[in-house]
């Protein structure tokens, strides 16, 4: 068996992986690398929840690292991936407000101001408490970071990937702060499955003309079954 | 039993429409679904005592109150008619090739798909449930939007599932916090609102107030409070009419269903002298952008949907308030809202049938010669848009009456911005009806100009719809009022 202090240091470390990886969502104009970064920060999720449960022996929490494991890491990121060579959407350079200079220096404000709002609710101590605070503070930067890549970017793929990674802050904020009942962890991740599905057809549509929209549906059969015409 | 029940049906439905081939047939199971769960529900209230317990209810994650029972009805009922009204509307959408054939399944299999989420919302106890199934809701009503084959549908759909969903999820973190405050104050963390009221006074208020500020964050985005609002206009105006009618009169209802569940919590504590004022400012600004923003609108359909966002706001100040009388007139108004509007959105959408070559979701309408064409579309519009503004004896100025009333005893101030803000938007609404009904071109203009046949499956709802509404504003059933009453006993407000 692992021992405590080796397994917080250990989740500090994945803290830092998270951090960076949404540092390079946000700044990334590579659509085709931000799907594997995703699938990186999703892992690193998993390592999170995994190392929680040696600490914890939580059951749902090795639930949460299975189950993230399943779908961010692996079925998520492929479909995004299938649909992307399908539309050939290469790089995202279009930007809505801020460019991505300016939204990485604003993330590092927001995250000093998490920190400080935090400290003032929760109080900041060593040892098992300290993580918590940190998870919760991670938590919640990588949920805002997600959100302005939502609502920065153009390419409604790079918004998926922002919402995407926005969900993936509110599991480490829900891990840390308290232990939600499994069943709920995993209607999110029905829900999210939906969404990417729907949003990411729809984002076909949206990246090209109509008439190659639904030629392109009608080639890959992402419509198929409705085509009964009578 | 009973949510088993509307589940069953609607698999059924949604198979019977995989094997239906034409529009009516698949019309015609929409219907039946619309009636068989108006049955259940009216079953529901005849037999069993609100609210209902779990075992009839299946599950404790579940339960009927009398809150839950009463948006169920109302969204049945639009439901049901927006389903008979889908049937002429959504066959003209095919004509004109707006609709491509083979969309048709997926339009109906959402539509049933759609009425059993809401449902299920409506009857769920455990917060993060309801949270699951709003979400759905919102997925699924853009796909009913951009089921029309243009492009600026699917711009409206996406835009409308990133601002809900991006926003939702600070509510989830809400959520979280609520739950989180419930452990440690009690042990053993819960979500079910039952429970909750139970242990909410003892809830410390700054957690509370974290929490309903975020949840009111996601669920604000959800029912097109300022500044989350700027989704609504578009989808509401882009979505086939039929659609635009329950999204407006029943999924902007799952957001301030929300909202009233979560400030019960918080007027159990004393979080409530925050929450009253935030509920306050956000309402009248949301009454204020968008009175001003229907100033200038030349497009019935936004028109109409920014006067949804007006009446959201109304709804918000009502809440602000939080006296029991103010809640009595604010659930009144979440039915009055519900049935004006779906009767407005109906009559538009008859004229969106007549004038369709030029009344696109963007470019200003070209109504013109409307009592010649469409008389009793526009008698529609004009009949419900003075219900809507609130003139007597509407059952929305009643409700407006009474919620401006209770706001005066708060705020002179703030009850005198409101009735201007009011005014503007009244004022805006008869502008448009008078400068676009009163058009009339010379006869040879529009000599190759067609007349629009509207099915009887299209008039019916509105005209039975606008008859509801007058004799909602006439007669007050003394079932209805203590209802309403029982309702605001078990909000303990």
């Amino acid at each position: 068996m692992i021992d405590t202090a080796t397994l917080e240091g250990f989740i500090r470390i994945l803290f830092v992986a998270v951090i960076i990886s949404a540092a390079y969502i946000i700044s990334t104009r590579n659509v085709l690398s931000l799907v594997s970064v995703y699938s990186l920060q999703s892992l690193t999720l998993a390592g999170i929840a995994f190392s929680l449960w040696l600490m914890e022996a939580n059951p749902v929490l090795l639930a949460i690292a299975a189950i993230t494991l399943a779908t961010k890491v692996l079925i998520i990121p492929y479909f995004i991936a299938t649909v992307q060579e399908r539309i050939r959407i290469k790089r995202d350079i279009e930007f809505h407000y801020v460019s991505p200079t300016t939204s990485l220096l604003l993330s590092m404000v927001l995250m000093l101001v998490i920190y400080f709002v935090f400290s003032r609710i929760i109080p900041a101590s060593s040892g098992k408490q300290g993580l918590l605070f940190f998870g919760a503070v991670i938590g919640i930067s990588l949920m805002l970071m997600g959100m302005m890549v939502t609502f920065s970017r153009k390419r409604a793929i790079t918004k998926v990937m922002g919402y995407l990674s926005m969900e993936n802050g509110v599991l480490v904020f829900g891990m840390f702060v308290t232990e939600l009942p499994f069943i709920i962890e995993f209607l999110i991740i029905i829900d999210l499955i939906i969404l990417v599905l729907l949003t990411t057809i729809l984002a076909v549509g949206i990246d090209s003309t109509l008439e190659e929209y639904h030629n392109r549906l009608h080639r890959f059969y992402l419509w198929g079954e409705t085509e009964d015409v009578s | 039993m009973i949510l088993i029940a509307f589940a069953v049906a609607t698999l059924a439905a949604i198979a019977v429409i995989a094997f239906c081939h034409t529009n009516r047939q698949m019309n015609a199971v929409s219907i039946a679904q619309g009636f068989f769960f108006a049955a259940i529900s009216g079953a529901t209230i005849a037999e069993v005592p609100l609210p209902v317990s779990s075992f009839l209810v299946g599950s404790q994650y579940f339960f009927i109150d009398h809150l839950g029972m009463y948006e169920i009805l109302i969204t049945v009922v639009i439901f049901t008619f927006a389903a008979i009204y889908a049937g002429g509307y959504v066959e003209s959408l095919i004509a004109t090739g707006e609709l491509e054939r083979g969309s048709l399944k997926l339009f109906y299999g959402a539509w049933s798909l759609l009425l059993l989420v809401i449902v299920l919302a409506f009857s769920s106890d455990n917060l993060a449930l309801f949270w699951i199934f709003a979400e759905l809701t919102t997925i699924i009503s853009a796909m009913l939007i951009a089921v029309l084959s243009a492009k600026e549908n699917i711009d409206a759909a996406i835009k409308y599932i990133f601002i809900a969903s991006t926003a939702m999820l600070f509510s989830f973190v809400g959520f979280i916090f609520l739950f989180e405050t419930s452990r440690s104050v009690f042990g053993t963390g819960s979500l079910n609102w039952t429970v909750l009221m139970q242990q909410a006074p003892l809830f410390p208020p700054g957690m509370m107030i974290t929490a309903f500020t975020l949840v009111f964050i996601g669920f604000a985005a959800k029912s097109g409070i300022f500044p989350f609002h700027t989704w609504l206009p578009e989808a509401h105006a882009k979505a086939p009419s039929a659609v635009s009618a329950v999204l407006s009169g029943v999924l902007l209802n799952v957001g301030i269903y929300a909202i009233i569940r979560m400030a019960a919590l918080v007027h159990q504590t004393s979080a409530m002298a925050f929450a009253s004022p935030l509920l306050l400012i956000f309402g009248i600004l949301t009454v204020g952008i968008a009175a001003f923003s229907m100033l200038p609108q030349k497009n019935l359909k936004k028109l109409i949907a920014f006067s949804s966002i007006e009446n959201m706001g109304i709804m918000l100040i009502g809440l602000a308030i939080g006296t029991p009388i103010a809640i009595f007139w604010v659930i009144f108004h979440i039915m009055a809202h519900a049935f004006t509007k779906a009767s407005l959105f109906f009559s538009a959408g008859i004229l969106h049938r007549q004038y369709h070559g030029t009344f696109s979701g963007d470019a200003p309408d070209e109504i013109h010669d409307v009592f010649r064409f469409q008389p009793l579309a526009a008698w529609g519009i004009i009949i419900a848009g003075l219900a809507i503004i609130g003139m007597p004896p509407s059952p929305v100025f009643f409700s407006k009456l009474f919620i401006l009333f209770q706001l005066g005893t708060v705020s002179l101030w703030s009850l005198f911005t409101v009735m201007v803000l009011l005014f503007v938007a009244a004022g805006a609404f008869g502008y448009f009806v008078i400068a676009s009904f009163t058009k009339v071109s010379s006869p040879e203009s529009h000599a190759d100009a067609r007349q629009y046949r509207t099915p009887a499956g299209m008039i019916i709802p509105v005209v039975v719809l606008i008859a509801l509404v007058v004799i909602l504003g006439i007669f007050f059933p003394s079932g209805e009022t203590t209802f309403i009453s029982q309702i605001v006993t078990e909000l303990r407000f």
